[in-house]
């Protein structure tokens, strides 16, 4: 009985069986590959075995599949049908293996890419298993070896081998397993950072910069964790007093927000200034966020007009007592800049809040 | 062994600086009502215990009960015992129940000989021989029937010259290997709160408890500490969604069964306790996964019973978010 012609054209069969030469050694080389190198106690065939034997077994079959992977890609004649024979008993024998493992322990994942495998074994893996060794069996008595397939490659194979890869990563319970791990971020809390990494976004930071002439030491005293943030305390010395200087890192946190300091004075115990964003909601009015430490700095100095100063202070000294010197007629010079409100950000200026 | 106390509080006095006072709350006070020592004297009548600040004595009511590997009578507590003491309510005079020479062993199996196991309850520190004597093999064997070396090994016992004799399983963990644990799921969120099972260890080994500081210290050993300035540290991806803190923090506990609740601070590493990933059946919760592991007196002052070996529980980590 043949195929009506306009359905399944004979060099689409061709396509399809050549296809599989390359691709079922591509698949072969990964499982040996993951196998060997990933830890897979606790499934798949180790299931049914005592744990001695689990190990060397799964090595074994890992030498297995690169053998008949080379197998599939170099040899001809009868050796080249011993090797795709081979591959089909192995993939039809993975499907009673797996069933049994199912019965032994519905928890454990299949092991076919070792420890990338760890779903329980389901109804896909089975349904890969059994395609996978039909796709062994067609590919016998032909005369092509996978490697000639793979570098000579048409349209048809392209095609084929898309449909092909397409079905097969409907069946595969790892690539969502990997997917899932790999897009849903861990919330910051339970995220391992590395030292490195925390060192290199404090360095970064304004924080960092504008306290960098008060600290003793590069390296810190004393480094801890609380849940997203990483703390660092540096020994330090502001204006003649030892200090404490304790960097906040948040584990993910945004540039602007990261870093947050304070100085704790030594001796007392009091929080000399403190640095960094003291809320994470936005300001209610303008401005919507603070200033940068630079910013807030260059806007400190220019608020302070060191003449005016220079001539308040000399007309105090003039006037020790009582009487008002001629200020208020000056007063009028300097719009916008009354004289309690000028004292009062001059003597905020050493705490101003940075890193926005 | 780290007992950072005076470190604990330079670190908390600076987080609650950066972070706001409520991230850092002081540990509360020991509980009163318990009482831990070396027996110097027992009476039917009478318990009279050394401890660091001398001579205790405590007196027994009719409902007094003694544990020591099993229910016992007042006449099983001997001079030399390693006893832990919970008051009754009304008086620290009156002992309300008093335990004996109680062990935990929790950790890997590394050798096994017959009825003799030799457990690595890692964190450096040395392993412990163990007995499983036939009278209790039965009721281990239900929790524990691999007793093989690379399975995960927990239960309650008593001290018996320098070895545990294994009296009861505190797991309820299916017999794996540790190394084939599954891994923790995916967790998108974090409230932090978390709840599952809190154990108790012992700091002190059961030895020179009358004179070693460590018997009574008041903290918590916490399987997910940050692996920066623990090195010896040899805890896994606890299979509860912790967050990751180091010794000094302090968290909010609560003994979900009794509502009763404490702060107390983080001391120490429970390796073991992140390898394991159980549930807590003294009084039905739900919540899997080991979130904290309190001292001795700890967690019989949070109504917990040394026996049972767990309670499930409830750690609020204040982040200050916000």
């Amino acid at each position: 009985m043949t195929m009506p012609e306009f359905i399944v054209a004979p060099e689409t069969v061709d396509a399809v069986r050549q296809v599989q030469l390359p691709l079922l050694a591509a698949l072969l080389l990964l499982g040996a590959a993951a196998k060997t190198l990933s830890r897979s106690e606790g499934s798949g065939l180790a299931v049914l075995l005592p744990a001695r034997l689990r190990r060397p077994a799964a090595f074994g079959t890992g030498v297995v599949e690169l053998v008949l992977a080379v197998g599939l890609l170099v040899l001809t004649g009868p050796w080249a049908t011993v090797a795709r024979w081979g591959t089909a008993a192995l993939f039809a024998g993975s499907v009673v293996v797996l069933v049994l493992v199912r019965r032994r322990d519905p928890e454990a994942g299949c092991g076919c890419f070792g420890g990338l495998s760890r779903t329980p074994i389901g109804w896909r893996t089975l349904a890969r298993a059994g395609l996978l060794a039909a796709a062994a069996l067609g590919t016998l008595g032909m005369a092509t070896t996978g490697w000639q397939v793979a570098a000579a490659p048409t349209a048809a194979h392209g095609w084929v081998l898309g449909i092909e890869l397409l079905l097969l990563a409907l069946l595969s319970p790892e690539l969502r397993d990997m997917a899932s791990r790999a897009l849903a971020s861990q919330p910051c809390e339970l995220r391992e950072v590395s030292p490195r990494r925390t060192r290199a976004r404090l360095r970064s930071s304004d924080v960092w910069r504008t306290n960098r002439p008060v600290l003793l030491a590069d390296e810190p005293e004393d480094e801890w964790r609380h849940g997203c943030w990483r703390f660092q305390r540096f020994d330090g010395m502001r204006h003649g007093r030892r200090v404490d200087v304790v960097f906040a890192v948040r584990v993910g946190g945004r540039r602007r927000t990261a870093v947050r300091a304070v100085l704790v004075d030594r001796e007392s115990g009091a929080v000399a200034a403190s640095f960094g964003a003291v809320t994470t909601h936005e300001l209610l009015g303008p401005p919507r966020r603070l200033l940068s430490p630079a910013e807030a700095a260059r806007r400190d100095a220019a608020r302070i007009d060191a003449e005016r100063a220079a001539r308040t202070l000399r007309a105090a000294r003039e006037h020790p007592a009582g009487r008002a010197p001629a200020e208020p007629r000056d007063g009028a010079a300097v719009p916008a800049q009354g004289v309690g409100g000028h004292d009062a950000r001059d003597s905020d200026a050493g705490r101003q809040p940075a890193g926005g | 062994m780290s007992l950072m106390t005076e470190h604990g509080r330079d670190r908390r006095r600076f987080t609650a600086a950066v972070l706001g006072a409520d991230t850092a709350p002081a540990p509360a006070p020991v509980s009163p009502r318990v009482s831990r020592g070396v027996v110097v004297d027992a009476t039917s009548y009478m318990l009279c215990l050394a401890t660091p600040e001398g001579e205790e004595r405590f007196l027994y009511e009719r409902v007094t009960s003694f544990w020591r590997g099993a229910e016992v009578g007042p006449e099983a507590i001997r001079p030399g015992d390693d006893a832990v003491v919970l008051c009754a309510h009304d008086g620290r005079l009156v002992a309300e129940r008093v335990w004996a020479q109680a062990a935990r062993v929790s950790g890997v199996i590394t050798g096994c000989e017959g009825d003799a196991l030799e457990v690595d309850p890692g964190h450096g520190r040395p392993r412990v021989p163990v007995a499983v004597p036939y009278r209790s093999s039965g009721r281990i064997g239900v929790r524990h029937p691999r007793l093989e070396p690379g399975y995960a090994f927990d239960a309650v016992g008593v001290w018996h010259g320098g070895e545990v004799r294994a009296v009861r399983p505190a797991t309820t963990q299916p017999p794996y290997p540790v190394a084939a644990t599954p891994q923790r799921p995916p967790t998108p969120r974090f409230s932090g709160t978390v709840s599952g099972i809190a154990t108790w260890y012992d700091p002190a080994w059961g030895r020179a408890t009358h004179l070693d500081p460590r018997a009574r210290v008041h903290g918590v050993a916490y399987p997910a500490l940050d692996r920066v300035g623990h090195d010896g540290c040899d805890r896994r991806t606890p299979c509860a969604p912790l967050p990751l803190l180091s010794t000094g923090a302090t968290l909010r506990l609560r003994n979900d069964c009794t509502r009763a609740a404490t702060v107390v601070p983080v001391i120490d590493c429970a390796a073991a306790d992140s390898w394991l990933c159980d549930l807590c059946p003294s009084c039905g919760g739900q919540g899997a996964g080991r979130i904290a592991s309190l001292t001795m007196t700890g967690f019989v002052a949070l109504g917990g019973r040394l026996e049972d070996g767990c309670f499930n529980a409830t750690i609020t980590v204040a982040e200050g978010e916000g």
